[in-house]
C-alpha cells in the first residue's frame, strides 16, 4: 500500500497512520518486551538470546501463514484445525525420515501431501456443503487426531532426519540457524504473493466482500478452498520443522498453537472478518507472543499464568482495533 | 393542541450529508405527509425520531418540553412508535410473538401472555379480510409474503398504542384492499388524538390521507403545504425542483432496431420471475420500471448468472450462451452495476485500485499471475480521470468515497472490461444531483459506441429521461412496454399504479 | 404473491394435536440419528435397558448434556461459545476445592461451581455485548484465560468429590436412575426458561439483531444474559462430572467445545441464530454420547476408534447443516 501512497500527503498525519498501524504497534510491543526482559533479567535481550526466541517463534510464525490466509478470506474463516494437522505432519514427517537423511524430501512431501488433502476436506465443506468454518475445522481436528492416533496405533515412532535438525538447531551465517532464513524467505515471499500477484488480490477481494467479488467475475469458492489447503499445507510445514526442533515426536506435539497462530494474525493487525492485514503483522505478532511465553517464563511465571496472560493480551490487542459495528448509528 | 417537533436535525454518514437541519412537525389528530425524492433523507429523519439513528444534532420536542431520545425503548417510553421502511420483524418467531415484541407481559421474567393474546387475536381478526387465509398466532412469520409482513409490522405497533405513529413506507408491499383497511385504522387513531407520519411512494396515497405535508429534498425542508389545497403536481414539483423536470430527455437519436439484438432472452424463469423475455439492441437503453420489488432485480441478476435461473435461450449477438455463474457472463462482454453498492458492488475496505481492478486484473497481469503496478495504476488512473471520480489517493480504501463517486468505482471497473451489455440496476440511488448527471452522460457515452443497456431505476423520472423504451414488470412479469415518446414520467407512474389496481381484483 | 398457497402451517388448525408433530426437516434428522444410534445400541448391548446400564451410560452423557443446553443457549442467541468447556473445568476445580471432600458442604460447592460458570458467562457477555469483540474468537481468547485460571485453583489432577455426591449420582430414586433424572431435570430447566422473556428475546436477537433492536429488544443486555445462563448450566455440568469422576481435574472439558458445538449443530439448532431448542441439544448430546459407545460395542479397535467416531460426527454435522439450511428457504 505504501508504494502508492501520495507522496504529498502531510507529514502529521502520515505519522499518526504509522503510529496507529497495529503493525508498528506489534513491533513496538515485541521491542519493549525485550527490553523490559533485559530490565528484569539482564541478558534477556542479548544477540544469541534474541536469536534463540526468533528461532523458537519461527515455528508459529510458519504455521500462522495459512491461518493468515483464512482469516483474510473472511466468511468468519478459521482454521482451527492447525495444531493436529501440524502435529500429524510431524508424526508422518518422523516415520518416513527415520532419523535418515536420504529420505528427507520424501519425509516432507508426503505429510505436505496429507496436509493438502486435509485442507482439501476443510474447503470443500466450507465452500460447497456451506458448514461454518469454526465447525468444519474444528469437526476435522477429531478426524485429523484419529488418523494420527490410528496411524501410530498409540505410540509415535521415528526420528527427525539430521540434516533437518541442522536446519533447525545449528547455527549458521551470523550466528543465526537455518530455520529463522526459511522464514524470511517465507515471510518475504507471502508478503509478496498477497500484495503482488492475482491470487493475493484475489483473496483480499473475496475476503472484503463475497457478494461483490462472485458479481465482479472473482472465482470465490476456488479462493476459499485454496486458503484452507495453503492452512493446512503450511501448518504441516512448521510441524515437520518443529520435529526437527523436538528431533522425536508425541501426539500432541504441536496441539496446543492453533490458539497462538489466531492470536498472531490478530496481534498483526489483520482483520478478523477478512479482507485487510496481511503476513508481516502475523509474523510480528508470533514474535510478541514468543518474547511474551519467555519473559513470563523468565519470570518463573507457572503455565496457567502464561495462558491466562495470552489470552488477556489478544483480548486487549483485539478491543484496541477489532471492535464490530454498533446497533444504533 | 400537542405536538411533536423536531427542528435542527443534522446527519452525516461518512461522506454524505443525509440531513442538514431538516424538521417536521406533527400535530396530534393529524396525518402528516412526509415527502421526498429517493435518498432526500425521509427514513434518516424518521429513525432519528425512533431512536434508531444518532443524529449529529437535533431537538425533539413534545408538548414544549425537551426530550431525550436515546434509543426505541426512549421512544416508546414517550409513546412514538414506528413502522421502519425495513422491516423489523423476526423470522422464526411466531406472529403472537412478534406482535408483542419487546413489549411481552411478564411477571418476575416469566411471561404471562393470556391477556396480550387477546388483544393479538382481537388485531388479527380484524386484519383477518386481508390477511389471506391460514394465518394465527402461531403462524411462523418467516414463510409470509411481504404484504402480510408488513401489515403485521403495522399491527404490531398499533398494539403498541402509540401517541405518534411513523409509517415509513407502511403501504410499500399491500394490495388496495390493504392499504383501504390500514387508512380506515390510521383514521381511527387520528380520531382518538394520535399524530401520524405518513411516508409513502404513491401520490395518490398522500392526497388521499394526509391533512398536511413537509417536502425535504437532499436533507433540506423545502415546504409544508396543506395537502387539500394541493395536487399531485405542485407535489411533485416541489419533490424533484424544477431543474429535474425542464432537464428532459437527452438529445439522443434513437437506436436503429433492425439489427440483430446484442442480447436475447427468452422464457427466463427465477425466483420471483415468470417466463420473462426480452431484447437489447446495439446502443438502446431498455428501461425497466414498474413499482419497486416486482422483479427488476431478479431479471439482472438472473440474466448474469448471479442467482439461480434457467432460461429457453440467452443469445450474445446470435450465440446461443448459458451463464451458471457471472465469471461466463463477464467473459461473454456482459456487466452488471448491482443494486445495493456497498454490501454487492465494493471492496469498502479495500483500495480505490484494487475495486477498479478486480474485474480485469487476469488480462493485464504478467503470465496472468503476477501484477504489474505500473499497469494496474495506470488502468485506474485513466478511468478515475475518464470518469472525474473525485479520489485522495488510488491506495485510500474505497469507504472514503461518497456516494457518487463510489459509484463511479463499480462502474469504473467495468468500463475497463470493455462490455458490450451493461445492466444497470438503480444506479443513482443515494447519489447527489451532480454525480447522477455525470453517470446518464456516461451511460449515453456507453449506447454510442454501440452498447446495449439494461436499466432498473426507482427513480420514474430517470427512466424518462434515459429509457429508448420501458419495460414494466409486476409481480415477475412483463405486464407492459412503453416506447419512444410515450416514455414520460406520467405513463410511467400510470402503468405502475394501473397494474396494482388490476391485481386487487383478484385477490 | 396474491394469495398465499395454504401451507401445512395453515392447513393445521391451532391449537390442535397436529401441531406438535409437525416439524422441520432438521428436527426430523435429529430424530432420525437418534432412533438409528439407539437401535444400534439395543442391537449391540442387549442390557441397553437395564437399571444398571442405564445409570451408568446416563452418568456419562449428563456432563455434555448440560454444555450442549448452556451451548445452545448462546448460539440460539446468534452467539457462540468456545470456552464451556474451560468453563466446566473452571467451575469444577473450584467446587471441588470449596467442598474439600466434606459431604457437609455439598450446598457450598454446589452453589460454588453455578456462581463460577455465572462470573465467567458474565465475562464473556460483557466481552461480545458491551466491547463488541467477535464470538469466536473473544470466547477463543477467554477459553485460555479460564483454562489458565482453573490451573491456578488445581495445577494438577486429584482431590476428592465428597461421597455423598459419587453415590447419590449412581443411586436410584423410585427405580429411576438419578442421572437419568438430571438429564431429565437439564430438559426441565430449558422448558422453563423457554417460558421466560428473556430467552424470547435471546431468540429474537438471534433471528435478527437490527430488527429485535428496532423492536424494542434491550439486545445489549440479552446478549450478555445469554452468555451468562450459559456459564449457569456450564456450572451444573461441572457438578455432574464431579459427580460421574469422584475426582477434580483442570483439563476436564477440553474437548467439551467440539462436542457442545456438535451436539447443538446434531440438535438441529442454526448455528447463524434463532432457530432451534435447547431440547434438540440434549438429543445432540445423547446421540453424540451413544456414537462412541456403539463404536466400542463393535469392536471397533481403540485407536481407530477415534477417527472413526470424528469421520461420523463430521458428516452428521455436515448433514444437519446442510438439512437447518434447507428448512429456512
Amino acid at each position: 500500500m505504501t508504494a502508492m501512497q501520495s507522496p504529498a500527503a502531510p507529514t502529521a498525519a502520515r505519522w499518526r497512520a504509522i503510529v496507529t498501524d497495529p503493525i508498528f504497534i506489534a513491533a513496538a510491543v515485541a521491542v519493549a518486551i525485550v527490553l523490559v526482559g533485559q530490565l528484569v533479567s539482564p541478558g534477556f535481550g542479548a544477540y544469541s538470546q534474541v536469536v534463540g526466541m526468533v528461532r523458537v517463534a519461527s515455528f508459529l510464525g510458519i504455521m500462522a501463514i495459512g491461518q493468515t490466509i483464512v482469516i483474510l478470506s473472511g466468511g468468519d474463516g478459521i482454521d482451527l484445525s492447525v495444531g493436529k494437522t501440524a502435529t500429524l505432519g510431524a508424526i508422518v514427517a518422523a516415520r518416513i525420515m527415520d532419523g535418515s537423511d536420504s529420505r528427507l524430501l520424501l519425509g516432507i512431501l508426503v505429510p505436505v501431501l496429507v496436509g493438502a488433502v486435509i485442507g482439501l476436506v476443510n474447503g470443500l465443506g466450507i465452500a460447497y456443503l456451506r458448514i461454518p468454518p469454526f465447525v468444519m475445522t474444528l469437526g476435522m481436528t477429531g478426524v485429523v487426531a484419529g488418523i494420527a492416533l490410528a496411524y501410530t496405533g498409540g505410540a509415535a515412532a521415528g526420528r527427525s532426519a539430521p540434516a533437518l535438525t541442522g536446519l533447525v538447531n545449528n547455527r549458521g551465517l551470523f550466528d543465526v540457524p537455518g530455520v529463522v532464513y526459511v522464514w524470511i524467505v517465507l515471510i518475504v515471499a507471502v508478503t509478496w504473493l498477497l500484495r503482488r500477484s492475482v491470487a493475493g488480490w484475489n483473496i483480499y477481494a473475496v475476503g472484503s466482500n463475497r457478494v461483490a467479488a462472485n458479481l465482479s467475475g472473482v472465482p470465490v469458492r476456488r479462493n476459499v478452498i485454496m486458503a484452507y489447503v495453503a492452512s493446512s499445507v503450511f501448518a504441516c510445514l512448521g510441524g515437520i520443522l518443529l520435529l526437527g526442533y523436538t528431533e522425536s515426536v508425541f501426539l500432541n506435539l504441536a496441539d496446543s498453537y492453533t490458539l497462538p497462530t489466531v492470536a498472531a494474525v490478530i496481534i498483526g493487525g489483520t482483520l478478523a472478518s477478512g479482507g485487510v492485514g496481511g503476513y508481516l503483522g502475523t509474523a510480528i505478532g508470533a514474535l510478541v507472543l514468543t518474547f511474551l511465553t519467555s519473559l513470563l517464563s523468565t519470570m518463573n511465571m507457572p503455565e496457567s499464568w502464561r495462558t491466562i496472560t495470552s489470552g488477556v493480551v489478544l483480548l486487549v490487542l483485539l478491543g484496541m482495533y477489532g471492535r464490530q459495528r454498533k446497533l444504533r448509528t | 393542541m400537542a405536538s411533536l417537533d423536531i427542528t435542527g436535525v443534522d446527519k452525516r454518514y461518512g461522506g454524505v450529508q443525509a440531513l442538514k437541519g431538516a424538521s417536521l412537525s406533527v400535530a396530534e389528530g393529524e396525518v402528516h405527509g412526509l415527502l421526498g425524492p429517493n435518498g432526500s433523507g425521509k427514513s434518516t429523519l424518521n429513525k432519528v425520531m425512533a431512536g434508531a439513528v444518532r443524529p449529529d444534532a437535533a431537538t425533539i420536542r413534545l408538548d414544549g418540553q425537551d426530550l431525550r431520545i436515546h434509543g426505541p425503548q426512549d421512544a416508546h417510553h414517550h409513546r412514538i412508535e414506528s413502522v421502519y421502511q425495513q422491516l423489523s420483524l423476526i423470522p422464526h418467531l411466531t406472529v403472537a410473538e412478534n406482535l408483542v415484541l419487546g413489549t411481552e407481559a411478564a411477571r418476575a421474567g416469566w411471561l404471562t401472555p393470556k391477556a396480550q393474546l387477546v388483544e393479538v387475536d382481537a388485531m388479527l381478526e380484524r386484519l383477518s379480510p386481508v390477511l389471506g387465509g391460514g394465518i394465527g398466532p402461531r403462524t411462523r412469520v418467516g414463510s409470509l409474503n411481504p404484504g402480510t409482513k408488513q401489515l403485521l409490522e403495522f399491527a404490531k405497533v398499533v398494539l403498541r398504542r402509540p401517541r405518534f405513529l411513523v409509517l415509513d413506507e407502511a403501504t410499500a408491499s399491500l394490495h388496495r384492499d390493504q392499504v383501504a383497511l390500514l387508512f380506515a385504522m390510521v383514521r381511527e387513531l387520528t380520531a382518538e388524538g394520535v399524530g401520524v407520519v405518513f411516508v409513502s411512494h404513491r401520490m395518490e396515497e398522500v392526497l388521499d390521507l394526509c391533512d398536511r405535508a413537509t417536502i425535504i429534498r437532499n436533507g433540506l425542508n423545502v415546504a409544508t403545504v396543506d395537502v387539500k389545497d394541493t395536487d399531485e403536481q405542485e407535489l411533485v414539483r416541489l419533490m424533484v425542483g424544477d431543474l429535474a423536470r425542464a432537464a428532459g430527455r437527452g438529445e439522443r437519436p434513437a437506436p436503429s432496431r433492425d439489427g440483430q439484438p446484442v442480447l436475447s432472452v427468452r422464457g427466463l424463469q427465477a425466483e420471483g420471475l415468470a417466463d420473462v423475455s426480452l431484447d437489447v439492441h446495439p446502443g438502446e437503453i431498455v428501461g425497466l420500471g414498474g413499482l419497486q420489488g416486482q422483479g427488476q432485480s431478479e431479471l439482472l441478476t438472473g440474466i448474469f448468472g448471479a442467482s439461480p435461473a434457467q432460461a429457453e435461450r440467452i443469445e450474445v449477438a446470435g450465440d446461443p450462451v448459458e451463464f451458471r455463474n457471472p465469471r461466463s457472463a463477464i467473459a461473454a462482454g456482459l456487466a452488471l452495476v448491482p443494486g445495493d453498492r456497498a454490501s454487492e458492488g465494493l471492496y469498502s475496505v479495500r483500495s480505490i485500485q484494487e475495486n477498479i481492478s478486480t474485474v480485469t486484473l487476469g488480462r493485464r497481469a504478467r503470465a496472468g499471475l503476477v501484477i504489474d503496478a505500473r499497469a494496474e495504476k495506470e488502468a485506474a488512473t485513466s478511468q478515475v480521470d475518464a470518469l472525474r471520480i473525485k479520489i485522495g489517493a488510488l491506495a485510500d480504501a474505497v469507504s472514503t468515497l461518497s456516494g457518487g463517486n463510489a459509484q463511479k468505482v463499480v462502474v469504473a471497473k467495468w468500463l475497463l472490461s470493455e462490455p458490450r451489455i451493461v445492466l444497470l440496476d438503480d444506479p443513482t440511488k443515494g447519489v447527489d444531483v451532480g454525480a447522477k448527471a455525470e453517470i446518464y452522460a456516461i451511460i449515453r457515452d456507453l449506447t454510442a459506441q454501440g452498447v446495449g443497456v439494461i436499466l432498473n431505476s426507482s427513480d420514474d423520472v430517470e427512466l424518462a429521461e434515459l429509457a429508448d423504451r420501458v419495460l414494466v414488470l409486476y409481480e415477475g412479469r412483463i405486464v407492459q412496454e412503453l416506447e419512444g415518446t410515450d416514455v414520460t414520467h406520467d405513463n410511467l407512474v400510470a402503468a405502475a399504479l394501473r397494474i396494482s389496481d388490476d391485481d386487487t381484483k383478484e385477490s | 404473491m396474491t394469495t398465499p398457497p395454504q401451507t401445512t402451517v395453515g392447513a393445521i388448525r391451532d391449537g390442535s394435536w397436529q401441531r406438535y408433530l409437525t416439524f422441520s426437516l432438521s428436527t426430523w434428522v435429529t430424530i432420525g440419528l437418534l432412533i438409528v444410534v439407539t437401535a444400534l445400541n439395543v442391537a449391540l448391548q442387549p442390557t441397553f435397558f437395564t437399571t444398571y446400564s442405564l445409570t451408568s451410560n446416563f452418568a456419562t452423557f449428563a456432563p455434555l448434556v448440560f454444555a450442549a443446553v448452556a451451548q445452545a443457549v448462546v448460539v440460539i442467541g446468534g452467539g457462540l461459545d468456545l470456552s464451556i468447556g474451560s468453563i466446566v473445568a473452571l467451575a469444577s476445580v473450584v467446587a471441588l476445592t470449596v467442598m474439600d471432600g466434606e459431604p457437609s458442604r455439598v450446598a457450598i460447592g454446589v452453589l460454588a461451581a453455578i456462581v463460577t460458570g455465572v462470573i465467567a458467562g458474565a465475562i464473556n457477555g460483557f466481552i461480545v455485548g458491551v466491547i463488541r469483540l467477535q464470538p469466536l474468537i473473544a470466547t477463543f481468547a477467554t477459553n485460555s484465560v479460564f483454562a489458565g485460571a482453573a490451573l491456578v485453583v488445581l495445577p494438577k489432577p486429584g482431590g476428592m468429590v465428597p461421597s455423598t455426591m459419587t453415590t447419590g449420582y449412581r443411586s436410584l430414586v423410585i427405580g429411576i436412575p438419578v442421572s437419568v433424572l438430571i438429564v431429565v431435570l437439564a430438559i426441565v430447566l430449558y422448558w422453563l426458561l423457554s417460558r421466560t422473556r428473556l430467552m424470547r428475546h435471546i431468540r429474537a436477537v438471534g433471528g435478527d439483531r437490527s430488527a429485535a433492536f428496532a423492536s424494542l429488544v434491550p439486545v445489549v443486555r440479552v446478549q450478555m444474559a445469554s452468555y451468562i445462563v450459559a456459564g449457569a448450566f456450564a456450572g451444573l455440568a461441572a457438578l455432574a462430572i464431579l459427580a460421574n469422576t469422584g475426582s477434580g481435574d483442570p483439563f476436564v472439558g477440553s474437548s467439551m467445545a467440539l462436542d457442545s458445538i456438535a451436539a447443538v449443530v446434531l440438535g438441529g439448532i442454526a448455528l447463524a441464530g434463532g432457530r432451534g431448542s435447547g431440547i434438540g441439544a440434549v438429543a445432540g448430546a445423547i446421540i453424540l454420547a451413544m456414537v462412541s459407545t456403539v463404536l466400542s460395542f463393535m469392536g471397533v479397535p481403540t485407536t481407530w476408534r477415534q477417527l472413526a467416531s470424528g469421520v461420523i460426527i463430521v458428516a452428521a454435522i455436515a448433514l444437519s447443516v446442510v438439512m437447518s439450511r434447507k428448512d429456512q428457504r
